[in-house]
């Protein structure tokens, strides 16, 4: 086993660490940096729970990324999205719209919604169930949930206006 | 033991080509090269053991897909799918391979998993392998010291197997400027798009009004490997294409194919829709559907 020295930008601040070879993103974000919000599903890169963005909006499964591949990289959890105490348009519109049952597809969901909005400010019911695609709620609350992708999408353009 | 869990291994990361070569020139067969890691890490975790693994991420310059119109098309080793499906020219020139991209597994996925990646897995269901054996092309092997041009016809051997050497690294895909007149198309058929295909097909051709001609028919999981269908690409070489031809072509795919029941279809199946979705991706490449 190798163990390599990396800085990683996570929510804004900087830490320096000392990860595993072995070791995903998902387990020192969840261990060794005790950021439990975002969660571990299958490990295989199929339900889109361990979700993280990378550089602001690009998401990827953390799952599936050795942490020593991170050094230098600046990744933002779903907790890392509200500002000064605000909720994200997109977390905000998740309680609003009930979009949110057991919780644990959440923060991935959450992720995903801010990065396909990123992508696309204003994408149809179509595109946003294109690009919730990969991540799995086992609860199906499917519908609240483009719902609630929609809405933010559109509280955001207002408040860009 | 519990699955799904990374056992031990040592990781390089080489912040340069020549150091990447080293190390295969060193270590060989004993190295596992991860490129975006979507294929090796679940296998990994599935328990199989890699003593050495060595990322790409840190090497410079890799990540590029560049288009000219004379050279054609270049990814490099590092370039994702999420990057063929943001290129308006690969949408334009090469309809086939952006088709696969963009159904291509999950956003997620789409962001970090390689094209070159997919094409070294050796997968025979793998999406832009279709569409790249379709295309027609070649992967830059380089090793320590020297290089050579790989085309992808000679790419898969068998199962999962490729005739890269154990000290090569693939750096780049080069697939050649499309001529007026050239039309492709990709086709696959899952559950959901999250899953690997049950049966995926590409074609490219060349059409002079509606006659056709440089075939280039593959399919996939329907052989060991991804193939080419020579008896269909016969029957449409320098034909009129029309509903007669394409029932001809779809007919003979048969001679081409070696279906197996897996877990995701069955043999009977995959017979019984090779035909009919390689009459569809033609028409979809011609838009006469
Ligand atoms: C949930 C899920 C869904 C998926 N869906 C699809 C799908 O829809 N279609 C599809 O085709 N595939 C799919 N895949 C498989 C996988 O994502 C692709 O094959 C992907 O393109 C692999 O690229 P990578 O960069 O992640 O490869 P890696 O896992 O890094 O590498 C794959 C193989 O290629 C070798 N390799 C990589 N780069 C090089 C190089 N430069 N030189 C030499 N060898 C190299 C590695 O050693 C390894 O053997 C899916 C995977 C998952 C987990
Ligand atoms: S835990 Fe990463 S995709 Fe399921
Ligand atoms: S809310 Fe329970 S898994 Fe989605």
């Amino acid at each position: 086993m190798s163990k390599h020295a990396i800085t990683l930008k996570v929510n804004g601040a900087s830490y320096d660490l000392v990860v595993a070879s072995n070791k995903t993103l998902l387990e020192v974000l969840r261990d060794q940096l005790n950021m439990p919000e975002t969660k571990y599903g299958c490990g295989t890169g199929e339900c889109g729970a361990c979700s993280v963005l990378v550089e602001g909006d690009v998401a990827i499964n953390s799952c599936l990324t050795l942490a020593a591949t991170m050094d230098g990289r600046e990744i933002t959890t779903a907790a890392g999205l509200q500002q000064n105490g605000e909720l994200h348009p997109v977390q905000q519109a998740f309680i609003d719209h009930s979009a949110v049952q057991c919780g644990y597809c959440t923060p991935g969901m959450v992720v995903k919604g801010v990065s396909l909005l990123a992508k696309n400010p204003n994408p149809t019911e179509q595109e946003i169930r294109e690009g919730l695609e990969g991540s799995i709620c086992r609860c199906t609350g499917y519908v609240k949930i483009v719902e609630a992708v929609d809405a933010a999408g559109k509280a955001m353009a207002v408040a860009a206006d | 033991m519990s699955t799904r869990v990374l056992t031990d291994f040592d990781l390089v990361l080489p912040g340069s080509l020549s150091e990447a070569l080293d190390i295969l020139a060193q270590n060989g067969s004993a190295v596992t090269v991860v490129a975006g890691g979507t294929d090796i890490l679940v296998a990994m975790k599935a328990g199989f053991k890699a003593d050495m693994v060595m990322s790409l991420t840190a090497l410079p310059d890799l990540d590029y897909l560049d288009y000219d119109a004379s050279s054609g098309l270049r990814i490099g080793a590092n370039a994702s799918i999420a990057q063929v499906v943001d290129s308006a020219d690969v949408e334009r020139h090469y309809p086939a391979l952006w088709q696969a991209a963009k159904i291509f597994a999950t956003p997620q996925l789409r962001n970090t998993a390689t094209v070159v990646g997919n094409l070294l897995r050796g997968s025979p269901a793998g999406d832009c392998c279709a569409a790249v054996a379709a295309l027609g092309g070649s992967l830059t092997m380089a090793s320590a010291g020297s290089t050579r041009e790989l085309d992808i016809d000679d790419l898969w051997v068998a199962y999962g197997t490729t005739a890269r050497a154990d000290n090569e690294l693939a750096v780049e895909l080069k697939i050649p400027a499309p001529a007026a007149g050239r039309v492709s198309a990709f086709k696959r058929l899952t559950r959901v798009n999250e899953d690997l295909a049950k049966l995926n097909v590409a074609v490219s051709l060349q059409m002079d009004g509606s006659t056709c001609s440089d075939v280039r028919l593959a399919m996939g999981c329907v052989a060991p490997t991804m193939i080419r269908l020579p008896s269909a690409e016969a029957v449409l070489e320098g034909s009129e294409l029309n509903s007669e031809t394409l029932e001809k072509a779809a007919a003979a795919v048969q001679e081409d194919i070696s279906p197996i029941d897996d877990q995701r279809s069955t043999a009977e199946y995959r017979r019984g829709v090779a035909g009919v979705y390689l009459k569809r991706a033609v028409e979809q490449a011609c838009s006469i559907a």
